[in-house]
């Protein structure tokens, strides 16, 4: 019969095809070697498409001066960057080089994933309490790439169109920052809404830090059910003043990115973020953003506002060339040539060098941060230390909770019960 | 994976009548061996792909396992957990059977009505077919994210148009009250894939049956009711079942709408997307596996329970 042996080379030609696809699938492991003898470096971080250029473009530069070593990019969306990389490291697959937010830190360092960089990389020109937050048990496992803070973005121009007038943010109150949206949303004749609810942690640990209470304290939440209280009120009134939108609809725009918020669409007044978004909110608004300092608490001696890394390089644990994925941070970090590229892509540079290096180069935007950042140096907190592994979930809990309060679905004496209650166990672990 | 299964019989012994003797059985022999052979790519994919996961997961729902970490055996406690000290989890389950008990019988009522509208014989069928049936190819993209937005937001295109008769609309999808309906309209909206099945099943109906019913005077309602629909049972019950285990499962929807956190205040929170945020955002997939065990009871003991049922209701021409 003579399609018997085209039948055979068939069924081999296809179980050929199938494992050559399957050999591509499961890649080269941590540490792998190119064809022509170069070292293969993996290196994975989120992002957008223009993150991927501008990355892509450093690897380049990286590559020019270290011959030897190939690196290789693995880029993917920020909803689904965590997905990814823990199931990579779930198979045995970590890439040498793993971008990494402080959330995520300790749900990476606490399970023995990533390796002590201590003397490894040069830190010398990196503030030494924006580097403590990237160590744990005294271990340096993570190297900030750049610093941000949490601020209040305001739309000056919407502001005064609506009657009422910037306010002297070295000392305004809480209850001052609720009277204005309110104002701006009446003055406007509803056409322009006072400000955004958000439910971001960061802005709740500065509100407690005002009344002298970390967030975290250990493994257990350093809040108090009447800080949270305090908080929602302040919420609670907004949405009573007309000063924010309904809860439906804060919970709507909530839902969506930065670029949909109701500063970007010219739509409300204030907002608050951190301060690397002052640039996509300018972008999308097309009209002129400042940043201002938080209200504060009634007698309260700290502003509460801090300095926290946009993200880190960290080290695979299991890295076969952990010499070379160090030699890779150090660039990425140190080198004025990479600085050039990335510029405050990744925060404003944590180090000083590369920052005086690029500082001209800078977006109109990122320069009126640091401007604001300098001014506000002397009052910012100490940078807080990574939260305890669990965090990750906490802006989901906090928001969940936030929700059931504004919707008057539960009380705040309850509410605040249940969050620390569930938040608690969340980070017992 | 499974669907593109398909049946594959040595060609000879299916085709030809056997003619007996030595050489044949060698020849039928060596032709299994290369069917054998052919299916082995697809075997391989099985066991690798997805027997192999079954068997996996069905050990990690019984141990402690961040994914980063080594699991580690807890016995029953996922499942204890489950249903003792997780109100999250019961309220998952809440939202879930809710948006299926609505949304299917919903769905199939739609898209029966349609397939009638249809198999009237209308000029240009293929084209409304397919009109019909983009929803269903749409359904779970992003873009439709935003869609909802726009026109279930509190600014959207129902309040605008309610706006004309003087209501004020609530934000649909931002009040935890209505941001499920929002979902269930969007499964019904989906309805194209049992309708082509309906459509498929009304066309097997003999003519002469109506006709018959008409000569006897029996009006069009009274034709649907004791014509269209008795003949019509197997396919309903077909879509029912495979209608209940797709939207058990659903998953896109909630995540898309509320951005991936089951929001407000969890009143979107799907089994499989709570399931979800368990396994990547709380690095508890031991307990992430046990969900999914127990929705695979669920979804067996409903399907078991659906064809116990359709014995008295399902009527197949041959049977009685």
């Amino acid at each position: 019969m003579s399609s018997g042996k085209k039948m055979w080379s068939a069924a081999l030609l296809a179980t050929a095809v199938l494992a050559v696809t399957a050999a591509c699938g499961s890649g080269s492991g941590g540490g792998g070697e190119t064809a022509d003898g170069k070292i293969k470096l993996r290196f994975s971080y989120w992002g957008s498409d223009a993150r991927q250029k501008m990355t892509e473009e450093v690897i380049k530069k990286f590559e020019a001066k270290n011959p030897t070593i190939d690196v290789e990019g693995e880029f993917s969306d920020f909803d689904s960057y965590y997905e990814t990389l823990s199931t990579k490291v779930a198979g045995g697959d970590a890439p040498d080089v793993i971008t990494i937010e402080i959330r995520g830190l300790r749900e990476y360092a606490d399970r023995g994933t990533l390796a002590d960089l201590n003397g490894k990389v040069n830190t010398a020109d990196i503030d030494a309490k924006v580097l403590t937050t990237g160590a744990v048990d005294g271990k340096q496992f993570a190297i900030p790439t750049g610093v941000n803070a949490f601020s209040l973005v305001v739309n000056p121009g919407l502001l005064e169109q609506s009657g009422a007038k910037l306010p002297d943010d070295t000392k305004w109150t809480w209850e001052e920052y609720v009277d204005l949206a309110s104002k701006i949303s009446s003055g406007s004749g509803g056409k322009v809404t006072g400000t955004q609810l958000s439910w971001n942690p960061a802005y709740l640990q500065i509100f407690a830090a005002q009344r002298g209470e970390p967030f975290y304290q250990g493994n257990k939440l350093g809040l108090t059910p009447d800080t949270i209280k305090a908080w929602w009120a302040i919420m609670q009134n907004l949405i009573k003043t007309k000063g924010a939108p309904d809860a439906a609809k804060s919970a709507e725009i909530g839902a969506t990115s930065v670029d949909q918020s109701l500063l970007a669409t010219n739509t409300g007044a204030f907002g608050m973020w951190w301060s690397n978004q002052l640039g996509a909110v300018t972008k999308a608004s097309g009209q002129n953003m400042d940043l201002l300092r938080m209200p504060k608490a009634q007698g309260a001696t700290s502003g509460g506002m801090f300095l926290q890394p946009a993200m880190f390089y960290t080290a695979s644990a299991k890295s076969a060339h952990a010499a070379e994925a160090a030699k890779f941070i150090d660039f990425m970090i140190n080198d004025p040539e990479a600085g050039a590229i990335i510029l405050s892509d990744r925060g404003l540079p944590a180090s000083s060098k590369v920052l005086a290096a690029v500082r001209d180069k800078l977006p109109e935007a990122d320069v009126k941060t640091l401007d604001f950042l300098d001014k506000v140096k002397s009052e910012l907190a100490d940078p807080p230390a990574a939260p305890p592994k669990g965090a990750s979930a906490m802006e989901d809990i906090l928001t969940r909770y936030s929700e059931e309060v504004m919707f008057g679905r539960m009380t705040p004496d309850d509410a605040a019960q249940k969050f620390i209650t569930e938040a608690n166990a969340s980070i017992a672990g | 994976m499974t669907e593109v299964s398909v049946a594959v019989k040595p060609p000879s012994t299916a085709t030809k009548p056997r003619r007996g003797g030595h050489r044949s059985t060698k020849r039928s022999r060596r032709e299994a061996r290369a069917a054998y052979l052919f299916l082995a790519p697809w075997f391989v994919g099985l066991l690798v792909i997805t027997i192999g996961p079954i068997f996996a997961s069905l050990y990690l729902s019984f141990t402690d396992y961040s994914l980063l970490e080594e699991a580690e055996w807890v016995g029953w406690d996922n499942y204890v957990t489950m249903f003792t000290e997780d109100p999250r989890f019961l309220s998952s389950l809440q939202v879930t059977t809710i948006y299926v008990v609505v949304s299917v019988p919903l769905q199939l009522a739609f898209a029966l009505a349609l397939a009638l509208v249809l198999d009237r014989g209308l000029r240009g069928l293929p084209l409304y077919r397919s009109i019909f049936y983009l929803p269903s190819l749409l359904g779970g993209s992003v873009a439709i994210a935003i869609l909802w937005r726009k026109v279930f937001g509190a600014e959207g295109l129902v309040n605008s148009v309610l706006a004309v008769v003087g209501i004020q609309g609530p934000g649909w999808v931002g009040h935890p009250d209505y941001a499920l309906s929002t979902l269930i309209l969007l499964h019904v909206w989906t309805f194209g894939a049992p309708m082509i099945i309906f459509l498929a099943g009304l066309r097997q109906i003999p003519r002469s049956y109506y006709e018959a019913a008409a000569v006897d005077g029996a009006g069009p309602w009274r034709q649907f009711r004791s014509i269209t629909v008795p003949l019509l049972t197997p396919i309903i019950f077909f879509n029912l079942v495979l209608e209940i285990i797709k939207s058990f499962q659903s998953f896109t929807q909630s995540f898309i709408v509320s951005s991936g956190s089951g929001g407000p205040a969890d009143s979107t929170l799907f089994y499989t997307l709570y399931l979800y945020l368990k396994g990547f955002k709380s690095y508890d997939m031991g307990y992430a596996a046990a969900m999914a065990w127990v929705l695979l009871v669920i979804i067996a003991g409903l399907t078991a329970v659906n064809f116990l049922a359709s014995k008295y209701w399902v009527f197949y021409g041959d049977t009685k």
